[in-house]
């Protein structure tokens, strides 16, 4: 990336309205680059004069007490176990190991998925189906699968399906996604970008649709189970299709 | 940060005065209410110790990182109002937790946006429209590019231009102080 490439997309970095792939190539540049880490500070500059003209306020007295002791709440209540703690990420021989796991497994997982659709009636009622699924999560050493419905915008004809499996990433195990998309009268790039409650976005590599089709998919080792939303985006951005993601 | 982030219980009071009046008055300013402004200071200050590890001061300030991660926070909270308003009125119900703003919130919200006129009022009509979109309405550039009917390199330059321009009066109105 040139200076002038970057200077360009510094208010959407500041404003963290870039993704992920473009943030990092930012980023990257920054840290090499005296004259453009000057160009970002200025801009923070104005971002704190926009603050501190427009919106500062003094809250109620007594929201320091209530915010504390949430923090207070907060530091006592481990939750899930940090970014910071889980085990380094494998050598290349297990990466390539689990790579062919992942591809296995997930073969197993989209066919379970797909049977699981065709029979959905059957597997309700039938108790040995859960502990199918309790054992294939057994087997992947996984916490769950998520699915969605992906739906158009208004003015797109994006529609399809994604499938979230949450690895137990404690124990060094990757998280898997896949989204299938039918998109009549599309034909080049899109991302996915799962979205979380407090604002996380996480986004994939770009895919190609063809003919009207694409799709989708990742292994990671970052925990998936924070995103509950996804959005598909052309190149220029635009929103074509959004998806909530709920417990399969 | 650091002590912050070590769970130290100062520094988080250290935190809280310096910067919440400024995530307060831009709850007050996007979402309207005393009561939501409450709530995204409070959901800022979790966030940020959920994410503390993450900050880098090599990549930018600490000021800036606070300062948009309630901007995030107080955007979804905005973008689920509306999926909220859209599916409550599909059955028509009326929102329970979103009562009408007291009369002193609206006079808060009122001075804070004279305030944000004055302030505004040395940007152009442009880049006050771009920014505002795409900082209090957390808009992408396409998206601005798309309803102002404008290029999005345009965009940028605007966003660009106004926050500078800002920080320029922010150092004239400092050195006047002094």
């Amino acid at each position: 990336m040139t200076c002038d490439e970057v200077r360009e997309l510094l208010p959407e970095h500041l404003l963290r309205a870039l993704d992920e792939t473009t943030d990092a190539a930012i980023r990257r540049h920054l840290r090499g680059c005296a004259a453009c880490r000057e160009e970002r500070m200025k801009l923070e500059d104005g971002v704190s004069a926009l603050s501190r003209a427009v919106h500062d306020q003094e809250p109620p007295g007594e929201l320091r007490g209530r915010v504390l002791r949430a923090l207070d709440e907060e530091w006592e209540d481990p939750g899930p176990v940090p970014a910071a703690s889980r085990p380094p990420t494998p050598s290349r021989r297990r990466s390539m190991w689990m790579a062919v796991a992942a591809a296995v497994a997930f073969v197993v997982v989209v066919a379970s998925v797909t049977w699981g659709a065709t029979q959905a009636h059957r597997a309700s009622l039938a108790s040995a189906d859960a502990g199918s699924y309790r054992s294939l999560l057994g087997f992947l050493g996984g916490k769950e699968f998520r699915t969605g419905e992906i739906q158009p915008s208004e003015g797109s004809t994006m529609q399809g399906k994604v499938v979230l499996y949450d690895g137990d990433a404690a124990h060094g195990w990757s998280s898997w996604g896949l989204v299938m998309v039918k998109a009549p009268g599309y034909d080049g790039e899109a991302e996915v970008t799962l979205l979380g409650p407090d604002g996380d976005t996480y986004a994939w590599p770009p895919f190609h649709i063809r003919n009207g089709e694409g799709d989708a998919w990742i292994v990671t080792h970052e925990d998936l189970s924070t995103y509950d939303r996804l959005t598909i985006t052309t190149p220029d951005g635009v929103v074509v299709a959004s998806a909530a993601i709920h417990s399969a | 940060m650091e002590a912050f982030a070590g769970r130290d219980e100062r520094a988080a009071g250290v935190l809280y005065d310096r910067f919440a009046s400024r995530i307060y008055g831009l709850g007050v300013v996007m979402l309207g209410n005393d009561q939501s402004a409450q709530d995204l200071v409070q959901d800022t200050f979790v966030k940020l110790v959920r994410t503390a590890d993450r900050f880098d001061p090599a990549r930018g300030r600490l000021e800036t990182w606070v300062l948009l991660t309630a901007r995030s926070l107080a955007i979804d909270g905005l973008r689920r109002r509306v999926l909220e308003s859209r599916s409550l009125r599909e059955v028509g119900m009326p929102r329970e937790d979103d009562p009408a703003p007291g009369p002193e919130e609206r006079a808060t919200v009122a001075d804070l946006s004279a305030r944000a006129r004055r302030a505004m009022s040395v940007l152009s009509a442009e880049q006050r429209s771009a920014l505002e979109l795409a900082y209090f309405g957390g808009r992408t550039t396409a998206e601005v590019a798309a309803l102002e009917g404008i290029p999005q390199g345009t965009v940028k330059t605007r966003i660009r231009a106004a926050l500078l321009r800002l920080r320029e009066e922010m150092a004239k109105e400092t050195d006047h102080d002094m």
